[in-house]
């Protein structure tokens, strides 16, 4: 079950520089045609300044950094029992080419709650912060981690 | 001329266009794992997946918020987006076809900015929910 000690504990930051072709990949992988996350030209006619990040672009350098991992180990979870039960993100600024971004994991609550069929189950939120290399806000990611126990 | 949405042109109820995904092949959550960098088994190998119980592999559940994300900025444009959520409520199989749907539930005028909110739920073929949602986005006035 999940260590409750841990609860507001922050992890190493992640630092993620946001490369061209990984947004494109990302969108390919998605199968999005929308021209704007693979054609810079695109992106431009739209009023971006460059390709932009598509919206769920942050599980790239939180599941490259092998940051989630690292969280659940911490935390003393059983990976074979975690379901990911919500994702949510909070967009501050657009996220393009060159970026690069420092990401501040930090376990905000971790709740025992019981299903409808009586399983008792932890339910552990995990928060990421991230900043841009100006040091502003660029979005929050809130992940539900759910451990059948 | 770029894409634009305003404000005023957004109702209550209005809905999204739809989305239709499929139907679904492993090979896409092999491109998804190297892209996101979530290397899970039970997503790319059939025998680790029925080793714990499944049929096979199932989708990641951020590659169906994807396709919701896909949906959602096919419509609104990417840079109005302020908030996307979605809980994950089935498990996604090859084979099946997902169809995004979404509708828009509120509108307001926070501070300086005029938010629109939306719900979002995908599904597959069977009528099945793998994921319900919620986004909000600020867009421009008219004038």
């Amino acid at each position: 079950m999940a260590d409750k000690s841990k609860q507001g504990k922050e992890y190493p930051p992640i630092i993620w520089e946001v490369e061209r072709g990984k947004i494109r990949e990302l969108a390919k992988a998605i199968g999005d045609p929308n021209p704007i996350y693979q054609d810079r030209d695109a992106a431009i006619l739209e009023g971006y300044k460059d390709t932009p990040a598509p919206p769920t672009f942050l599980t790239v350098p939180m599941m490259w950094s092998s940051s989630m991992p690292m969280v659940i180990n911490d935390l003393k979870i059983n990976f074979a029992n975690v379901l990911h039960g919500e994702e949510e993100y909070e967009y501050y600024k657009l996220i393009y080419p060159g970026d690069v971004l420092t990401g501040i994991p930090k376990v905000v609550s971790i709740e025992e709650k019981t299903s409808k069929s009586g399983r008792k189950m932890d339910m552990v939120t995990v928060e990421i912060l991230y900043t841009d290399q100006n040091g502003e806000k660029v979005a929050k990611a809130r992940s539900l981690l759910i451990e059948r126990k | 001329m770029a894409h634009e949405v305003y404000y005023e042109d957004i109702n209550v109820g209005d809905e999204m266009p739809e989305l239709v995904k499929g139907p679904l092949q492993k090979l896409q959550h092999v491109m998804y794992a190297g892209a996101s960098g979530d290397f899970n088994p039970l997503h790319t190998d059939d025998d680790f997946a029925k080793a714990v119980g499944l049929d096979g592999v199932i989708a990641h559940g951020m590659l169906i918020m994807g396709f919701v994300g896909q949906a959602i900025t096919q419509w609104i444009p990417r840079k109005y987006l302020k908030k996307f959520g979605v809980r994950f409520a089935g498990m996604t199989k090859p084979g099946n076809t997902i169809t995004v749907k979404g509708n828009v539930v509120d509108k307001l005028v926070e501070g300086s900015e005029n938010i629109i909110r939306c719900e979002v739920l995908a599904q597959d073929e069977n009528g099945d929910i793998k994921v319900t949602g919620h986004f909000e986005a600020a867009l421009p006035l008219k004038g």
